[in-house]
């Protein structure tokens, strides 16, 4: 099971104001909101911590396969990258660029697949070609395939399998990763 | 308030975070905030301080939770009002 999350970070500065009364403290624990203020860049760190909990949230709703909830508050971030949602721990990955903020969550140390697209260009077929190379498989025998708590998952032969995937967009980027 | 005037103001308070107006249109006590109106999750949180602000509640952790959905939502809200 793998989790990704993209912040395109031109987009979120049209799309949300962290400095509204009271956004800060619904999302991210005391500690959390420490680390935003004693940042160098307190932007950056608010939508790098947003991006590990919500990459964390899908991997960790993938793993249980709960109804979609949101509850940003319950996910803890530590800056060395694990996140703690109750008794389960996830590490995180994040890349930080200008343009945006990237962050990959899972389980275990596991081996994994990600691409970073520009808007317009196709992401599931991008997923499929990628997955298709990998397994040597032929990409139309490849589905994607939401559930019921629209989690995505990989068909092959129409048959579903456990290949964690996950797929994200926000603003001009979208993101994908495949874990093997 | 009855559940029209609330979904009215609902409507109202969500409108500037909808990136699907036809969701919009659309709206009915079924609809998901993230899959048919597209609101992106970062502004779930602004819906839930508006939400705050007209009707003059507090929405701790565990109700915030569950407004994903119109239905949901105006739970939260008369279950709020109730213990006012």
């Amino acid at each position: 099971m793998i989790g990704n999350d993209i912040v395109d970070l031109q987009f979120a500065s049209y799309q949300s104001n962290w400095q509204r009364k009271g956004w800060l403290q619904k999302i991210f624990t005391t500690a959390e909101q420490q680390h935003i203020h004693n940042s160098e860049n307190p932007n950056r760190m608010v939508w790098k911590l947003w991006s590990m909990k919500e990459a964390t949230y899908k991997v960790h709703q993938s793993y249980l396969s709960h109804a979609p909830r949101y509850n940003p508050l319950d996910f803890h971030c530590s800056l060395n990258g694990n996140v703690y949602i109750h008794n389960h721990i996830y590490g995180v990955k994040t890349e930080t660029t200008k343009e945006y903020v990237h962050s990959v969550a899972m389980q275990y140390d596991v081996n994994y697949d990600s691409k970073i697209m520009q808007k317009g260009e196709d992401l599931k077929l991008r997923l499929k070609q990628t997955l298709a190379e990998k397994v040597d498989i032929n990409i139309s025998n490849i589905t994607i395939e939401k559930d019921k708590n629209r989690i995505p998952r990989i068909y092959i032969d129409k048959k579903e399998t456990n290949i964690g995937i996950s797929l994200t967009h926000h603003g001009e980027y979208s993101a994908f990763v495949i874990e093997y | 308030m009855n559940k029209e005037e609330l979904l009215s103001k609902l409507k109202t308070i969500i409108s500037p975070y909808v990136q699907n107006q036809k969701g919009l249109n659309n709206l009915s006590e079924d609809t998901d905030f993230i899959k048919d109106l597209e609101i992106n999750s970062a502004n779930l949180v602004d819906v839930v301080l508006d939400v705050e602000d007209e009707f003059d509640i507090e929405i701790d952790n565990d109700s915030m939770e569950k407004m994903l959905t119109v239905k949901a939502s105006i739970t939260v809200i008369e279950e709020k009002l109730a213990a006012k």
